[in-house]
């Protein structure tokens, strides 16, 4: 039996050590925002934050994480820098087909809360573990940069 | 159906090890490795063919700390950590951010990347060149092996079952002003896995080389380094002649033997890592200093 | 919200369920009595089956193969040379034979590795060049066509030149990585298979169903799930899967879901055409054109799929846009034991471009003219024929656009920088490159009217919503919102009244598939066409419907066996200017500058057309430099995303681009086709540009920096 929090609350899992903490999410805890992509940490579809970091959920074997701190996009739709991202993504047109688009945000989200001012290098290094495959990755650079300018004062170092 | 899957996390690192004592098992740190090695299809939890201890989070295992001239630098830190520490010399932090993206660097250790042993390892280029050192311990006490003893083929590592990599020891790095070089040649800018590595270290006293060290990755089933070679460079005085440059390059040109893969081709890969080493040693940086 | 211009960008109709991530893809579905299914795919390249055998399979786990057919064992597509299940030959490496189902994909995985096919191997065909030396063999050639100047004239021409220049050229796979894997999923009910997932081409999965389970229309159902991504990908490849599940449905009497790892997506799946291209051109003493011959050779892979609709679209555009006297091309597609080839954005163009750009680079060197010039000689005019013998009717921007862009790169004052600093670093190189280009909108030659005789319905209920009924889908591209937009403006609807519910083929007729560049010109134009007629008879508070069909404007006839007439109503076209930076120690290139100006008619959303050109573009840039698939002995080496290397956001840089307004009287307010434009002129601006800074030829692409460092190597020992 393992015991962690996922968005808030706690939960406990039969499910083997091994199990991936992504497929733990999506089937078990049925939440549908964390993608699969290649199962193999090469593509941030099905990024969360283990402890307020950005991880691939793919690699996590949930033995790993008794007791940690998960979450995933539904457990920051409601947060004033969720909405800031939705929006920005949404003016700067950031959004194609939007299977890369849940974990792009985890990974905007993280890259703020470390660094609210980012420069254009940092933002690219930010989500370079994201692969977004429509946009050619500038309108997302601009939506995160946008969500920056917009954002003073609400990105905070954790 | 799903066979059993027994797994240890303990708090601290003396139970670990004693565990590690009782049973053969497989070690995860962060598991990037790891988890891709023994991957199944989608869906389904990785084949892990042995019982399994979690230590990355053991805070025994996450020390940075300086001793003497020496820097310790804990097995389970993540690239994360390191890039943020203080401490960490500025080659290694550049070595560490060709690694991959964030999310794995947030996860993934400098210890699980030596154990990993891949030929392509990212850091392990410049932790040859800094005469790195891995502390192993285990029930029975520590012992103390230089990386490149360690490090015995792809996969492969000179680690008895009860043991644990805790430490990694970069040797007098933070007194040497020595001029670190690293470069990592991967098909793309980010997530790309090494087509060549390259290290080259130097120091000079008095416009004489005082120690010369290279390490090339990816060339070869382990890093490429060769003291004998780097021994020529000794006492030479810089800017070096072109025929001491041309000398150490034909040198390794005999020893580095690399393959064709899906990722490049032998000749890519003997011609780039000749190609750095010739620039470095050419290299003005250094002979300014 | 009204729209006054109708370029001005909206919300995307689709915005919010994708930024949270709670729209559903066919991986998140989960319906009551559903199981897995998994394929059985055969190990080797070509050979007979001579027996199966199968593990003792747990209850409730079935296989599923041929002989659970209805219908004849093939996908519907355009030939009958694809097995929905390899039953007795294997044409290559992945081909599925059978299907195992069952409630667990951990005993699914299991029961896969236990099941034991025992083969008769046969000589495979591995290679492009293999099959060119054999393609007078029976079953090598799968399509072949020729036109052009009649080769006794050429003949002459080349006899009076003072020389001819032959060259040949080589372009590798693309895959197409969307990001979301292939996906479908047959829900079964006692009436009806319901086929739902990732996909562009309802109709195209529909027909291939009935064909399949031999049934009545009425019989199957196709749902276009939210489809992450496509690029050509999910054009005629997601028929086979479907057949798959719905074959499984019947047969078990459940649900079948098919979800493909990445690996055995990218192994598995369709990719862009490898192929060569061989010029041949005469020239006069002062480099002018004289004649032009052009072979093109596409390795199909095992099954002609679309490929002969590929070799026409290569074969049209191998002159680029450019007006070559006394033109002659031939082309084939050619079989090989490798995993199908098929549709992928630009669809033979980004070949046949890449080649014609760099051959026409060539020749501009020889002359000693910039290349830019040189092309500018060439470049066809308003009223030109064009190589089949069609008319370039509509008014050509091109030459102002390369006017603008050579104001906004500095294009001259950087080529004279680079070549002057060059020398002076040792390790980098800059240069400079452009490409001209241009894309033929919608299906070639009479496909609209002959075959896919478009309909589309608009449904307004009592609370006078609008919604489309139409089979296109939205697979990132933004079609929820541009058409929706057509449809809004021209009812003087806000519009967010206007609907675009996911396509199902119970409620919507065959508006033809979501492919060619055709989905805003062809169907947006029948929208705005119904969309006035519903305005005419508009009544408040009434269920009302209108349908409008497909009406071709004679142009000169295309007649595919002569290979002559207009091939496209209407072309859309491009300029590209790229920096590149390339590291002579390891042969890395690094993008400097990206520019690029166009010109479809006119941009239904202005946001959209960005994310269309920048998306194309980094497409379009990869294939002429970062991505590399390779087949060897049958199988492909690169079996995940890092090893194949498409671009991350540290490898691309932001794009300065324009779009010129030049309205198509056919297009809706004006607009032609854009999604697969931009990526055609990518590869060759990015080969002219590390051409200019190495000051060097390539043959061929991708130019890695293994081509590139064999390059250099040769050049020095050249030296001496």
């Amino acid at each position: 039996m393992i015991k962690f929090t996922l968005n808030g609350r706690i939960v406990e899992t039969d499910a083997p050590p091994t199990a991936r903490l992504l497929d733990l999410i999506r089937d078990e805890f049925e939440l549908i925002g964390t993608k699969e992509g290649c199962g193999e940490g090469e593509c941030g579809a099905c990024s969360v934050f283990v402890n307020n970091l950005l991880q691939n959920s793919c690699l996590i074997p949930i033995g790993a994480i008794a007791g940690a701190d998960i979450q995933t996009i539904e457990g920051i739709m409601e947060t004033e820098q969720f909405k800031l991202l939705d929006e920005s993504y949404s003016n700067a047109g950031g959004v194609q087909c939007g299977y890369c688009i849940p974990g792009m945000i985890m990974a905007s989200a993280a890259l703020l809360s470390n660094n609210p001012h980012p420069s254009e290098a940092e933002i690219r290094d930010g989500i370079s573990g994201n692969l977004c495959r429509c946009t050619g990755y500038n309108m997302i650079v601009d939506a995160i940069n946008l969500a920056a300018k917009k954002g003073d004062g609400l990105w905070q170092k954790k | 159906m799903a066979e059993k899957i027994t797994a240890y996390r303990f708090d601290r690192l003396d139970q670990t090890l004693s565990q590690l004592n009782k049973e053969d098992c497989a070690i995860i740190a962060g598991g990037t490795d790891v988890m891709v090695l023994h991957k199944s299809r989608r869906g389904v939890p990785p084949k892990i063919p042995k019982p399994i201890v979690f230590i990355d989070h053991l805070t025994e295992l996450k020390q940075v700390y300086h001793l003497y001239k020496d820097l310790h630098i804990g097995a389970c830190c993540t690239y994360s950590e390191l890039l943020e520490h203080p401490i960490i010399p500025v080659a290694l932090k550049n070595a560490i951010k060709s690694i991959a993206a964030p999310a794995i660097r947030n996860r993934g250790t400098l210890g699980g990347n030596i154990c990993n042993a891949s030929p392509a390892g990212d850091t392990l280029p410049l932790l040859y060149v800094y005469n790195a050192k891995l502390l192993l311990r285990s029930v029975n006490g520590e012992r103390i092996v230089a990386i490149n003893d360690f490090i015995q083929g792809p996969r492969r590592v000179q680690r008895d079952p009860n043991e644990l990599v805790t430490e990694i020891i970069l040797p007098s790095v933070l007194e040497e002003a020595a001029h670190v070089v690293f470069e990592k040649v991967g098909n793309r800018n980010a997530d790309a896995i090494a087509k060549v590595g390259f290290a080259g270290y130097i120091r000079i006293n008095e416009a004489r080389i005082e120690d010369a060290r290279f390490a090339f990755g990816a060339v070869g089933p382990t890093m490429v380094r060769s003291l004998n070679i780097e021994k020529k460079l000794v006492g030479k005085t810089i800017p070096l002649a072109s025929s001491d440059i041309a000398e150490i390059v034909a040198d390794f040109d005999k020893i580095i033997k690399p393959i064709d893969d899906q990722r490049s081709t032998a000749v890519y890969r003997k011609t780039v890592a000749l190609n750095l080493l010739r620039y470095f040693l050419n290299s003005k940086q250094y002979q300014t200093k | 919200m009204s729209l006054k211009d109708i370029s001005t960008s909206v919300p995307k109709k689709d915005h919010k369920g994708k930024v949270s991530g709670q729209l559903p893809y066919i991986s998140d579905v989960k319906v009551e009595n559903m199981v897995y299914g998994v394929l059985v795919r055969s190990p080797i390249a070509y050979g007979k089956i001579k027996s199966i055998q199968l593990p003792t399979l747990p209850e409730g786990y079935e296989a599923v193969g041929a002989e659970h057919i209805s219908g004849p064992n093939y996908v519907k597509i355009i030939q009958e040379d694809q097995p929905i299940f390899a039953n007795e030959w294997v044409n290559y490496i992945g081909e599925p034979i059978f299907m195992l189902v069952g409630k667990d994909l951990n005993i699914l995985y299991s029961l896969l590795d236990e099941v034991k096919i025992d083969f008769e191997e046969h000589q495979a065909v591995y290679t492009l060049d293999e099959a060119i030396q054999q393609k007078s063999a029976s079953g090598i050639t799968m399509a072949t066509y020729e036109f052009g100047e009649s080769l006794e004239t050429i003949a002459a021409i080349e006899l009076g030149a003072h020389q001819i220049i032959e060259e040949e050229y080589d372009t590798g796979y693309q895959e197409h990585v969307y990001l979301e894997p292939q996906g479908m999923l047959a829900i079964y009910k006692e009436d009806e298979i319901v086929v739902q997932g990732s996909m562009q081409c309802l109709y195209y999965i529909k027909n291939a169903l009935i064909s399949a389970l031999d049934c009545g229309a009425d019989d199957v159902r196709v749902v276009q799930s939210p489809t992450g991504g496509g690029f050509g990908g999910k054009e005629e490849f997601p028929s086979m899967m479907a057949c798959h599940v719905a074959v499984a449905a019947k047969a078990v009497k459940k649900s079948v879901m098919l979800v493909f790892d990445r690996s055995e997506d990218m192994v598995v799946t369709t990719k862009r055409h490898p192929a060569k291209l061989n010029y041949r051109t005469a020239l006069d003493k002062e480099g002018n054109i004289l004649s032009m011959c052009v072979d093109i050779y596409l390795d199909g892979g095992a099954n002609a799929g679309l490929s002969q609709v590929v070799l026409q679209r290569a074969l049209i555009n191998s002159a680029g846009v450019y007006n070559i006297p006394h033109f002659h091309a031939k082309g084939y597609v050619l079989k090989t034991n490798t995993v199908p080839n098929g549709a992928f954005r630009g669809f033979g163009a980004p070949q046949s471009f890449a080649g014609i750009e760099s051959h026409i680079g060539h020749l501009s060197k020889l002359g000693n003219f910039d290349p830019l010039e040189y092309k500018r000689k060439y470049l066809v005019k308003q009223g030109d024929p064009t190589i089949t013998k069609g008319i370039f009717r509509d008014p050509i921007l091109v030459e102002d656009m390369i006017e603008d862009l050579l104001n906004a790169s500095q294009y001259k004052t950087k080529k004279a920088e680079f070549q002057r600093n060059n020398p002076k670093n040792q390790r980098y190189k800059k240069g400079v490159g452009t490409s001209l280009f241009l894309h033929g909108c919608g299906f070639t030659g009479s496909g609209e009217r002959d075959h896919i005789k478009a309909t589309v319905k608009l449904v307004k209920s009592k609370d006078d919503r609008v919604s489309l009924k139409i089979s296109n889908s939205d697979m990132g591209q933004g079609i929820y919102t541009t058409l929706s937009k057509i449809v809004a403006k021209e009812l003087d609807l806000p519009y967010e009244r206007v609907l675009y519910p996911d396509p199902d083929t119970k409620e919507v007729p065959d508006s033809g598939p979501t492919v060619a560049s055709r989905t805003t010109m062809i169907v947006g134009k029948l929208l705005e066409r119904a969309a006035k007629k519903l305005k005419a008879q508009w009544q408040s508070g009434v269920d009302q419907e209108v349908f409008e069909h497909y009406v071709h404007r004679e142009m000169i006839p295309w007649d595919e066996k002569t290979f002559t007439g207009d091939a496209y109503p209407a072309y859309s076209w491009g300029v590209n200017i790229v920096e590149v930076e390339v590291d002579t120690l390891t042969g890395n290139i690094k993008l400097e500058k990206v520019y690029g100006n166009y010109e479809v008619g006119k941009v239904i959303d202005e946001r959209i057309m960005k994310g269309q050109i920048d998306g194309g573009l980094a497409q379009g840039l990869a294939y002429g430099y970062l991505e590399k698939m390779t087949s060897k002995q049958g199988r492909i080496q690169q079996k995940s995303i890092s090893d194949y290397g498409p671009p991350t956001a540290m490898d691309v840089v932001s794009i300065d681009s324009k779009v010129f307004d030049n309205p198509y009287a056919d297009g809706p307010y004006g607009a032609k086709g854009a999604g697969e434009l931009t990526l055609i002129g990518g590869a060759p601006a990015v080969q002219a540009a590390i051409e200019d800074a190495l000051q060097t030829s390539f043959q061929q692409i991708p130019i890695t920096p293994e081509v590139i460092i064999e390059s250099l190597w040769r050049k020095e020992g050249e030296k001496g």
